[in-house]
Order: structure tokens, then C-alpha cells, then sequence
């Protein structure tokens, strides 16, 4: 049946069928009245199904190539792409495997055992995006959700103030102080960046549903931090079914947002290890039905005594690893003989 | 090919008009009933009457007034539909008690008449044979060891379907068979994406390789040419799908040739895994449908079909492809891939084809 493919409710779909109405076309040419007196609803509720009646109105052949409204050919995507500016992460290596930094209308997920650095990252970012588009972020704000409560203000200033006196030694070097421009300074970038705690999966759930409506009001945030995404659906989780229709209805918001409105989205996830192939393995949480949920993967790991990015899913980066430090300035290139500093 | 189109014509035993007496009632729906199961010859078009109800077909034949139409909703009988599930022996029978008999059976053979009209006619073997070897081509992907596992790539008017754990290659496949349609073989590619994992980038870096290094072929002007092919459709959820693919259809239905030779969606398990197993089969019912739409595409207008799947562990940790058991029966190839670890190496694998044993596994490297 045509009519099932409506987006509408079970039982309206029966009115219609046992009404006669089985295919879409008699519906277009049905007026709200006439179709609200058939099946004894209410007009509203005709008008709300006579929306989804198809109608020729939505071929677009005014480019010449008869797309289709919303489409776009790969061609005109080419040049886009070209034209996006990413947001770098700090490290000069990092940024090289990621072809220039974290590229916006993208989903990228960071994974890595606890202590690699992932929430240093994620504050890293969320304080580059506000830097201008010369000095590698996009000028524009962060929202940082917080499942785990690892956020610390204090280590935001201390990264905040690095990156000041990073770009004010920039501006000396270059000397490209353009006329008016305000230094940006530390307290700037914490207002900068709008931060959510959530306490539950109901919450977080909510919270992203919230995301659309928060983000067209406020159009200059560019980046979603999500730390950490699989907390609150590790735990106490009964119905295993029902905790893969939340993340997969989940995964699929987030990546409209990410179109919508060509933010990046940056989720940042744990560990847990797998029996595969005889042996026990690393792998990200949540499972395999969630790992298809994002467009890129970067996966943060310890070589030795140092630590290493590696690109392990990407529709068009090599995969290649990084080395990069976490240091008081933030994250930042690693320097050859940089140990392991054990945090107490 | 002449098609023979019977009349299906029931009568009651009534002496007047000397119409002739048919098979019994119950043979005739089985007729019909078979009719509309039959396949059908693509690039046949319904008419345009659809089933509808009795009421709103007055309009076109009076015969059908409200006399006629009260005694049918004492026996529940609202629509067309209805009226073939009815027992027309019985319906027979009552009409012949009524005081207009007469007029009522004119009005079930109006009514029947009308059925006839909208099923697809017969095709024969020799006619699918026809069609299968002039309009449905056999469509290279662009990589060897795929092609020769499917003897010669995708076939047109057939659902492939592609599993394999995360970052297996699928995304990869799918670009480079996009590239290699658009190419090599003039065609269209409607590619509709739900994880924002198409890459105009890679498809121009496998252009260049299928061009090969400063050939004449590949110029600026060709480049663009052969992009502008493929159309790239960002969705996010089953229901925009299916606005894509009916508009796809009613585009398609208007033009007297296309150029469109594939449809791939990447990918289709994460549309419907937020809807499958709730309470209800909406679920599954949504899948079916999207599979006999596709289907029905691929079908009558000789288009390919490629979905990506994903996988769920199965016994002893081997991966097996998602979306359950009902899945099973509605691609028409399935094949599962893997990826040996960090290397650019591809393993895949047959479990299902209509014409080749299953099994059979062979290797492929994509370079970048």
C-alpha cells in the first residue's frame, strides 16, 4: 500500500485504506473537506495528511540538469568542498592527517582509553573554534555538553590563555593588526562557549532534540562537543533493543544537525574490549550498530610513552597516525623526547 | 506478441439478455485474483483508474446507485476491494432475491469490468527473455575482483546488497561505482546519503585514476560533465526517502528516456534500525515497502540498485549482516566485506544471488 508510507499514525492509516484511499495520487486532488467528511476526522487532521500528497511542484529544472528540490550534483559539491574552512586541533600533525583540521558538516568521533587526552581535545577545539578564520578556528561559538562532568573551567582558562598569547605573538610576528580588531581575551573565550550537563539518557536524549531549535537562534555556534557520548547508555540499560533505536535515532539527528547548519560535530567516546579473531581487542563502545553512526573516526591510542591520533574511518583521508602531547598550553605537536608524565 | 486479455464476466442465472453463463463465480476470482500477481512486461503503464470506493464511482457509472450500493453495505461492501473479497456466489444469490435483480448484476459486472482493466497484462517467457537481454545490461563496478565474483558487475533491475563492519570499504565501493558509472558508461547515479560520507573529493581523485594521468579525455569541461551526473541527496530519516525516490519515480514516468543507471543508498540500515522491533511492525512493514519501491524501480525503468548494510555480532563473534531475518529474503545479491587491518586490502564474500552459487569469495585492493 502507498499509504503506508505516509509518516502519519497507524490508526489514520486504517481510516484511509478502509475509506478506498490506497494510493497516493487520488489524494492529490482531494480537498481537506471533502476528505475530513470521509473518514469523520477532523479538518486539521485532513489538512495534515494532504500535505504529504505528492505533487510535480518539487522538480527543480530551472539549473538545467532537472534536480530535484534538496539535491546536488557532485560537481557543485566539489566546489564547496573547496571552499570549507576547518577548525585546527593545536597540533601541526594532527592537522596535517586531517587535510588542514576537523572539517565542519561532518559527525567525527575520538575514542581512546581514559588518560589519552580525549576531554583535552575537545576543550582544545572548543577553543579554536572562536579563533578568527587567519588563525585556524571559524570566529564562531562551542557548545560543550557534559555527560560526565569532566569539564574543569579552570584548565579551559589555562588553554583559553594560551591561545591568546599565541596569537598575540602571531600578530607581533606578522604584523597584522588590523585596524579595530579587539584582542580577544581569555574571558571572551569562556563566554564563548555555551555548556549543557545532562544526568541521564532521557535528558541527553532530549537535549540534542532541543539542539535544532537552540542552533537556528543561535546561528554562530560551529561546534558540538558531546563528552561522552556512550556514558549514560553503558549503565543500567535493560531493553538492548531499544537502547539501539535511541542511538541509531540519535546518530542520525546529529548528523542533520551537522548538515543543517555546517557545524562540526565532535563526539567523543570510550573504550571496551571485544573477543574477535581468538584474542581480546580494543574497540569503541556501544557496539557495532553505533559505529556506523558517525562520518569520520579518529582513534587516540599509546605507543610507548607516547600518544598517537590515527584516522580509522574517513570517506576521503588516507588513514595515517599522528603523535601529539598534551601539555599545560593544550595540545600541541609532540616533541621527540617527551615522556609519559603520570598525573597524581 | 499478441496478449490474450479474457473477460471476466459473471452472471447470475437469470434468462433475460441471453447473456452466457460463465464458469462458476469462484473460478473467476481465482482469475482475477491470479491476474493481478502475474509479472508484467516493463514499461507497461496502469491505467489511471484506481480502486476506490463505490460511492465515489457513481459519478462516472449511474449503474451503481444507492440501492445497489445500500444492499452491498448490508454485506460490508464498501469498495472495490471489498467486492472481491466477497463470495460472489453468495452476493449471486442474494441479488437474485432482491425485487431489481437485474440492475444489481448489471452493476457487479460493471464493477468486475472495471477490475479488469487495471491488472498489468500476461508476459511470456519469451518476452522476459527479451527484455532481460536488450534493456537490462549488466553494469561494471569499476573494480576487478568485484566483477568477476558477480560475472560482470552489477546487473540492472536488481536490489545488491552490501554488509560489512565499519569501515570496511562500503562507503569506498560506493563512490567508486558511482564514479565508474558516471563515466564509463554515460549513466546518471542518484546517490542518497545518510551519514554526510559522500565525498566529491574522492570521486574526483577516482576519476582521475579511471582517466588515467593527462589524457585527452580528461579535460576540465569533462570533469564537469561527468560529475553533474551524479546527484547527491542528503537524508536523515525513512520518510525523506521516500520523498526522494517517489519524486525520483514521477521524474522518471515523465521522461521518455533517461540517463539514470543507479540508485545507491548509504546507508539504508541506518534509516530503518530506529523504527525496526518497537512495539507494532510498522517497522518491518516500512522496510518491506522501501525494498518492493526500489524493486519496482529497478524493475520497469532498468535501473541498479546498491544499499549498504551493517553488521551485529552473530555466533562466536563473526559479524553477520544487521536488519534481522525478514531482510533476508528482499535483495536480490547480498554480499559481505571485510578489510584485513590498516591495509587496502578487500575481502568479499557471496551469500546470495539469483543466478551464481553462493559462497564463492574473491579480493580487491582500491587504491587511493
Amino acid at each position: 500500500m502507498e499509504v503506508g508510507r505516509l509518516p502519519i499514525s497507524a490508526a489514520l492509516k486504517g481510516k484511509l485504506v478502509s475509506a478506498g484511499y490506497t494510493s497516493l495520487s487520488i489524494l492529490s486532488s482531494l480537498s481537506p473537506s471533502h476528505l475530513a467528511r470521509d473518514l469523520n476526522i477532523s479538518e486539521n487532521e485532513a489538512l495534515d495528511i494532504l500535505k504529504y500528497a505528492p505533487h510535480d511542484g518539487r522538480i527543480d529544472t530551472s539549473s538545467g540538469h532537472h534536480v530535484i528540490n534538496g539535491a546536488q550534483t557532485a560537481w557543485d559539491m566539489l566546489h564547496e568542498e573547496e571552499l570549507l574552512t576547518r577548525i585546527t586541533t593545536s597540533s601541526v600533525d594532527i592537522d596535517n592527517i586531517l587535510g588542514g583540521g576537523i572539517s565542519c558538516g561532518e559527525v567525527t568521533e575520538i575514542g581512546g582509553v581514559p588518560g589519552i587526552g580525549k576531554t583535552q581535545l575537545g576543550i582544545q577545539l572548543a577553543v579554536n573554534v572562536q579563533l578568527p578564520i587567519h588563525c585556524g578556528g571559524l570566529g564562531g561559538k562551542a557548545i560543550y555538553i557534559d555527560t560526565e562532568g569532566s569539564f574543569m573551567v579552570e584548565r579551559v582558562l589555562q588553554i583559553a590563555e594560551a591561545c591568546r598569547d599565541g596569537m598575540s605573538a602571531n600578530n607581533t610576528i606578522s604584523q597584522n593588526v588590523h585596524a579595530g580588531q579587539i584582542g580577544m581575551q581569555p574571558k571572551d573565550f569562556l563566554e564563548n562557549i555555551l555548556y549543557f550537563r545532562v544526568c541521564s539518557y532521557t535528558e541527553q536524549i532530549a537535549l540534542i532534540n532541543y539542539l535544532d531549535k537552540f542552533i537556528s537562534e543561535h546561528r554562530d555556534v560551529k561546534i558540538v562537543v558531546i563528552d561522552s557520548i556512550t556514558f549514560h547508555f553503558r549503565q543500567d540499560f535493560e531493553d538492548m533493543a531499544l537502547r539501539t533505536r535511541l542511538l541509531s535515532g540519535m546518530a542520525l539527528k546529529l548528523m542533520k544537525l551537522a548538515k543543517k547548519f555546517c557545524l562540526a560535530v565532535i563526539l567523543l567516546n570510550q573504550v571496551t574490549t571485544k573477543y574477535a579473531e581468538g584474542s581480546f581487542q580494543l574497540t569503541l563502545a556501544l557496539g557495532d550498530s553505533w559505529s556506523h553512526a558517525c562520518t569520520n573516526r579518529i582513534i587516540l591510542y599509546w605507543n610507548g610513552n607516547e600518544r598517537y591520533a590515527y584516522i580509522d574511518k574517513s570517506p576521503s583521508l588516507r588513514s595515517a597516525s599522528a603523535p601529539y602531547a598534551v601539555t599545560t598550553r593544550g595540545i600541541r605537536n609532540c616533541v621527540s623526547n617527551c615522556k609519559r608524565i603520570k598525573l597524581m | 506478441m499478441e496478449r490474450n486479455r479474457r473477460r471476466a464476466r459473471f452472471t447470475a442465472k437469470s434468462q433475460s439478455k441471453g447473456r452466457r453463463a460463465t464458469s462458476s463465480p469462484s473460478e473467476t476470482i481465482a482469475l482475477l485474483l491470479l491476474r493481478f500477481c502475474s509479472p508484467s512486461a516493463p514499461g507497461r503503464r496502469r491505467p489511471c483508474k484506481k480502486m476506490a470506493s463505490l460511492k465515489r464511482l457513481e459519478t462516472e457509472f449511474p449503474i451503481l446507485d444507492p440501492d445497489f450500493r445500500s444492499f452491498c453495505a448490508l454485506r460490508g461492501i464498501f469498495t472495490v476491494q471489498d467486492l472481491l473479497i466477497h463470495d460472489l456466489q453468495s452476493l449471486a444469490a442474494d441479488a437474485e432475491q432482491q425485487p431489481s435483480s437485474e440492475r444489481f448484476v448489471q452493476a457487479i459486472n460493471q464493477v468486475l469490468y472495471l477490475i479488469d482493466g487495471l491488472h498489468q497484462p500476461w508476459s511470456n517467457g519469451v518476452e522476459l527473455m527479451e527484455d532481460a537481454q536488450k534493456s537490462k545490461h549488466v553494469l561494471s563496478t569499476g573494480c576487478e575482483g568485484m566483477d568477476f565474483l558477480l560475472r560482470g558487475g552489477l546487473h540492472e533491475g536488481q536490489v545488491t546488497e552490501l554488509a560489512g563492519p565499519s569501515s570496511s570499504g562500503k562507503t569506498q565501493f560506493c563512490l567508486l561505482t558511482a564514479s565508474t558509472i558516471a563515466s564509463k558508461h554515460m549513466g546518471g547515479v542518484v546517490y542518497i546519503d545518510t551519514g554526510n560520507s559522500f565525498s566529491a573529493k574522492r570521486i574526483a581523485r577516482f576519476l582521475n585514476q579511471i582517466y588515467g594521468p593527462a589524457s585527452e579525455e580528461m579535460q576540465p569541461r569533462g570533469l564537469e560533465q561527468v560529475m553533474n551526473g551524479i546527484v547527491c541527496h542528503s537524508v536523515f530519516d525513512i520518510f525523506s526517502m521516500f520523498d526522494v525516490l517517489h519524486c525520483l519515480e514521477s521524474k522518471l514516468k515523465s521522461q521518455r528516456r533517461h540517463d539514470e543507471r543507479l540508485i545507491i543508498i548509504d546507508s539504508l540500515s541506518s534509516l530503518i534500525t530506529p523504527i525496526l522491533g518497537s512495539s507494532g511492525s510498522q517497522g518491518r512493514a516500512l522496510m518491506v515497502s522501501a525494498m518492493s519501491l526500489l524493486k519496482k524501480l529497478a524493475h520497469e525503468y532498468n535501473l541498479a540498485v546498491l544499499v549498504t548494510n551493517h553488521t551485529v555480532g552473530g555466533d562466536g563473534g563473526i559479524p553477520k549482516p544487521a536488519l534481522g531475518e525478514s531482510w533476508k529474503t528482499l535483495p536480490h545479491v547480498r554480499l559481505l566485506l571485510s578489510r584485513d587491518c590498516g591495509s587496502d586490502t578487500y575481502h568479499v564474500s557471496l551469500l546470495k544471488h539469483p543466478s551464481i552459487a553462493s559462497g564463492k569469495a574473491a579480493m580487491f585492493i582500491i587504491n587511493d
